[in-house]
């Protein structure tokens, strides 16, 4: 009996080995372990057996059914895992196939670097305010110490509605609004359009800046080199510096230009700096405390800084645009690029 | 300002190069924009004496000629001009010369006979008649006897000055002057200021006894004549047509070109009449009368008004004060006796005249941005000298002087402690004395505290920020370099935010890029036709008009954002780009009344448009972004004008106040615009949704009972909405009401014209598990009421 058994069991080996489909795999299943199977047939010539050797041939009897059961579970497995691998080998589709009607847009470039402008002094405690457009002469020229008729106002040519009402030629217009309304200390950023009676290559009629303002107690040159670094690391990259030139604008005493290191060459002089190494970017400086007086701020006890510049022409250093018109073109094949 | 390096020298030691010089009034605040060598293009170009000439033997126009360098030897040289002779002393370019006109000298063989080099004619040196005689020629220039040969034509010619081309801020009227810049450049080096010569000799006869003035505006605060007489008119020396040259003024004769060269060199215009032609021998500094008419040294004549000052005699006026002067009574060769005249104008006075009729002179540049009382009388003096120096005439005694008071002179008081509080670096007070004293301010500093005396021709200068100014640009605003302040380190922390506005506008704009659409950047100015081709009859018609525009096409503020994009799908066909979908984000601009008398009402939109999606693609992508915020709202039919009636909705609440507008371009307006008729368009005014701008939401726990779903389809007339098929079947489910959803629209010849069948998923669910018969109940009431509402009948 125990000499079959394990013939039987070597010939099951053997012939499992020899399985290559389920088809004899079940067929194999059904010859030694399905009902009418060689394993039962053993089973039932047990009774012939003497019963003290019942037990030890019926131990012997499951132990060769768990090895062929486990052998076919084995088998079975990788069967399955074949005919797994066979059916995902089929399902192969065209990756690239463009999914229609769900493709991103893109904001504008000058929109971007608004958005990051923006959240940089949101961060470094700005409040942002907006002003209209179309502002009084006042607002635009008078409040910040451009009286009518006098010399500084042929730095910028200026689009008239009325004798007294214009579209605003800087955001600093927002300044004397924000300091006739708000209560110092603040500090404000005024995003907004401009309009200037000019338009070549490098000159738009209406182009963008960005105003901002900080009244406080203990303000100087100083902290507005600090945060006018912090502004311009964040937009141009972490190895950005500046530095002050003297200027005038008549509503800031002292006056600066504020040069920023080249962001193509960080410095070192390329053609886009014309190898200066510097692009002249804002202009900043103390509020002049004549403006301060005249918007209603006392200036024996409050100073501020104030600075400002142009959006577009960063946009355009940002993005390697070199004419400021194609930014007002709305050609789709020059929006798309900013996917 | 042009001024010249050896003109400064006359005022102040230089040791550094013009170069480094350049370098430091930038650095100071007077940038120097362009730094012109006059002799950049002279190198290689020296004085011959041509000795000898032949004929070319191969040439019937070319002349070969013999020419002596001096010490520096012969060279031959082959040319086609005419005017020269054998013994003519002429410049010579030789190889290497590279000239003004771009032309670059080298040897060469002319129809076989080598030529070493070109005579230049007067043009090629860059200079004309009134530099030297000879130079307007047509052919070549021919030279002094007395020139040197083999000597450079720059140091020949005194062509070796470097010209400053200064940008003068407006702050700084004083700068427009040679000594005002040399002023400064005394201050960067701390260098003596060398004073102008005044001194001149007069003759016994008084001024006063011949001319008198009459001051009868307050436009004029001081006016100076003095007379000279015996007066020989002449060509004025080398050395001052050679200074005028190079600052880009002409000479006509010594006592216009005297009188240029103080304006130049003091910053004070002056001007000098023909005594004769003085009618009355007075002088009377008045208002125009209304249309007075003056013929000027423009040749042109002008009709004045009251606003505009003038200088006449008893009859007429002779000069537009500060601007030009008149033909009448100008300088001519047979001039014997001249009134000069220094006078201080208002410079609001002089700004509008010289913009109203559009002259604008070297004086009146300086009038406008501001001439110092005392600067009248230094002119005049420099003048005078000048007058005597040359030998131009008899001076009488006396300047007749009317002026109103005196100015007092500013004094200035603020402490070092404030200075440095300004600037947030500290200055040691040797430096503050020794750069405010070097710029004229007088000054003092004791304990700390600064008293100074502000010098006449600094009236911008008046309180502690403009001295700390003075300071650091001198001092040298690289002190900065080294700054490494702490973010506001001293000042109170503020909290930053974005306002309402900029915070819904990004979240609007996403929402769109999310669905594919492009962000377009748009003028809001217009043509004043849009209304027109957009098809509207309401006030919208009613624009902002720019006086002073550019061109007609951006001369009006927008009142409706359509027009821009429609612009751009044009735009965007015209170059082969048919599939565009784009946003602009700006203002529209509506006037309360025209002329303006205040200011207009600006409205921030969102505009889109789309080539590329139907109605119903559309108007998930505005309800994407209207959605951003928490309106509540429903659509009914738009009334837009540029919209197609039939294809367009409008957003309202349940007042009926409109949010937003979209749909389908009326054809009308798409053939306007040449778009293409599918064209959809939309707008949402972004203000009347910032009430809306927080959306908040009230979360209900989720049934634990299943729902339950039943599909109906319905047949009804085309007319019969989804919107109100969709409100008629919540309604009748009741409190048990979940979800419903269109899933199916059909229709066919089956179901007969004018009719659709419309399915629609309804899901049930209450705080319990539904029977079966509650739900067939509710069934039956839904379509109990669509027939009844709506005529329905189950499909």
């Amino acid at each position: 009996m125990q000499e079959k058994l394990k013939m039987l069991s070597e010939q099951a080996k053997a012939e499992l080995k020899e399985v290559k489909d389920v088809a004899s795999l079940n067929n194999f299943k059904v010859k030694y372990l399905g009902k009418q199977g060689l394993l039962t047939e053993i089973l039932r010539g047990m009774r012939d057996l003497p019963a003290e050797q019942r037990p030890v041939i019926g131990a012997l009897v499951n132990q060769v059914r768990q090895d062929i059961e486990n052998q076919t579970a084995q088998k079975q497995a990788e069967f399955d895992k074949m005919e797994l691998e066979k059916e995902l080998a089929k399902n192969f589709i065209d990756i690239t196939e463009p999914a229609k009607g769900h493709e991103k847009g893109a904001l504008h470039p000058l929109s971007k670097v608004f958005d990051l402008l923006i959240d940089s002094c949101v961060a470094m405690g700005f409040k942002v305010v907006e002003g209209p457009e179309v502002e009084l002469d006042y607002f635009n020229f008078e409040a910040l110490n451009i009286p009518k008729n006098h010399p500084s106002r042929d730095m910028q040519d200026t689009f008239f509605v009325t004798d007294n009402i214009l579209l605003r030629s800087q955001t600093s217009s927002v300044q004397a609004r924000a300091m006739q309304t708000l209560k110092p200390p603040f500090k404000i950023i005024s995003p907004g359009r401009v309009y200037r009676n000019d338009s070549d290559a490098t000159h738009s009629p209406v182009f963008h800046q960005m105003e901002g303002l900080v009244i406080d107690e203990n303000i100087s040159m100083a902290d507005l080199k600090s945060m006018l670094t912090v502004l311009m690391r964040r937009t141009f990259g972490e190895q950005t510096q500046i530095r002050f030139r003297p200027s005038f604008f008549p509503f800031t005493e002292p006056s600066v230009e504020v040069d920023v290191t080249c962001p193509s060459c960080h410095g070192e002089g390329c053609r886009l700096c014309k190898g200066t190494g510097f692009m002249e970017l804002l202009g900043a400086g103390i509020v002049n405390p004549k403006v301060l007086e005249e918007n209603g701020i006392d200036s024996k006890k409050y100073r501020g800084f104030a600075f400002g510049f142009g959006v577009d022409r960063v946009a355009m250093v940002k993005n390697s645009i070199s004419d400021i018109r194609s930014m007002f073109k709305n050609d789709i094949r020059f929006l798309k690029q900013m996917k | 300002m042009k001024v010249t390096y050896k003109w400064l020298k006359d005022f102040v030691d230089i040791e550094d190069s013009a170069e480094q010089l350049a370098e430091k009034l930038t650095n100071a605040g007077l940038e120097v924009e362009e730094l012109i060598f006059q002799n950049k293009h002279l190198h290689h170009v020296k004085v011959g004496k041509i000795i000898k000439i032949q004929k070319h033997p191969d040439a019937d126009k070319l002349q070969v000629c013999q020419v002596s360098l001096g010490n520096e030897g012969n060279v031959q040289i082959i040319t086609a001009a005419t005017n020269i002779f054998e013994g003519a002393v002429v410049p010579v370019s030789l190889p290497g010369a590279d000239l003004v006109n771009g032309v670059k000298i080298q040897k060469s063989k002319l129809r076989g006979v080598e030529s070493e080099g070109m005579f230049c004619s007067g043009e090629e040196l860059g200079i004309d008649d009134s530099y030297i005689d000879g130079a307007s020629v047509n052919g070549i220039l021919i030279l002094p006897n007395d020139f040197v040969l083999g000597q450079n034509i720059d140091e020949a010619l005194g062509l070796d000055d470097v010209i400053f081309d200064v940008n003068i801020t407006p702050n700084r009227p004083d700068c427009m002057s040679v000594i005002g810049i040399a002023r400064e450049v005394c201050a960067i080096y701390g260098k003596p200021f060398k004073k102008p010569d005044f001194k001149y000799i007069t003759i016994a006869e008084r001024a006063c006894d011949k001319i008198s003035v009459e001051r009868k505006s307050g436009s004029c605060s001081r006016y100076m004549a003095a007379v000279i007489k015996n007066v020989k008119i002449q060509k004025s020396p080398d050395w001052m047509r050679r200074r005028l040259f190079a600052v880009g003024i002409k000479s006509i004769n010594n006592i216009v070109d005297a009188t240029n060269y103080v304006l130049i060199e003091m910053g004070q215009p002056l001007h000098a009449f023909d005594k004769s032609k003085i009618e009355g021998n007075t002088i009377i500094v008045r208002d125009a009368f209304e249309g007075e008419k003056i013929s000027v040294l423009n040749h042109n004549t002008y009709s004045l008004s009251k606003s505009d000052l003038v200088i006449a005699d008893k009859n007429k006026a002779l000069v537009i004060a500060g601007v030009i002067g008149g033909t009448d009574s100008c300088i001519n060769d047979n001039t014997t006796s001249v009134v000069i005249e220094s006078a201080v104008f208002d410079l609001k006075s002089v700004r509008l005249t010289s913009k109203k009729i559009g002259v604008r002179t070297d004086s009146s540049a300086r009038y406008e941005k501001g001439v110092y009382f005392g600067s009248a009388e230094q002119g005049i003096k420099r003048m005078l000298s000048l007058v005597c120096q040359l030998g131009m005439g008899d001076i009488l005694s006396g300047i007749v002087d009317k002026f109103d008071e005196n100015p007092m002179q500013r004094k200035i008081s603020c402490t070092c402690k404030e200075i440095d509080e300004i600037l947030g670096v500290e200055i040691p007070q040797e430096d503050i004395k020794r750069i405010l004293n070097g710029l004229g301010v007088e000054c003092q500093i004791d304990n700390g505290i600064i008293n100074a005396k502000v010098p006449p021709y600094r009236e911008d200068l008046e309180n502690g920020y403009d001295l700390s100014e003075e300071i650091i640009r001198i001092y040298g605003y690289d002190v900065y370099d080294n700054v490494k302040t702490r973010l506001f380190e001293k000042s109170t922390v503020t909290e930053g935010g974005l306002d309402d506005k900029t915070a819904l506008e990004r979240k609007l704009k996403n929402a769109l890029v999310y669905n594919g659409f492009f962000e377009a950047l748009n003028y809001s100015l217009c043509p004043p036709d849009i209304c027109e081709k957009l098809n509207i009859q309401d006030n919208r018609r009613f624009m902002v008009k720019i006086a002073n525009p550019i061109g007609e096409e951006i001369s009006c503020l927008r009142t409706c954002m359509a027009h821009s994009l429609l612009s751009n799908v044009a735009y965007n066909f015209s170059v082969g780009n048919k599939l565009v979908d784009l946003f602009d984000a700006g203002r529209t601009y509506a006037p309360n009344s025209l002329p303006l008398t205040d200011l207009p009402a600006e409205s921030n939109w969102i505009s889109l448009i789309s080539t590329t999606k139907d109605f119903a693609e559309f108007k998930a992508c505005v309800l994407a972004a209207v959605e951003e915020s928490g309106l509540k709202y429903h659509l009914v039919r738009s009334a837009q004008p540029f919209l197609h009636p039939g294809v367009s909705a409008d957003i309202v609440d349940e007042n009926g106040k409109v949010y937003a507008s979209f749909g389908q371009i009326h054809p009308v307006v798409a053939k306007n615009y040449g778009v293409p008729k599918s064209c959809m368009y939309g707008q949402i005014n972004l203000d009347e949704l910032l009430p809306f701008k927080d959306k908040t939401f009230v979360v209900k726990p989720v049934s634990k009972f299943p729902i339950v779903e039943r599909d109906l389809a319905v047949v009804v007339k085309e007319e019969i909405s989804n919107a109100d098929l969709m409100a008629a079947i919540k309604s009748a489910c009741g409190k048990i009401f979940y979800d419903v959803n269109l899933f199916d629209i059909y229709r066919s010849q089956a179901l007969g014209e004018g009719y659709k069948s419309m399915a629609y998923n309804i899901k049930l669910s209450d705080d319990k598990t539904l029977t079966d018969e509650e739900v067939t109940d509710v069934m039956a009431k839904v379509l109990k009421a669509l027939k009844f509402r709506y005529g329905a009948t189950l499909r």
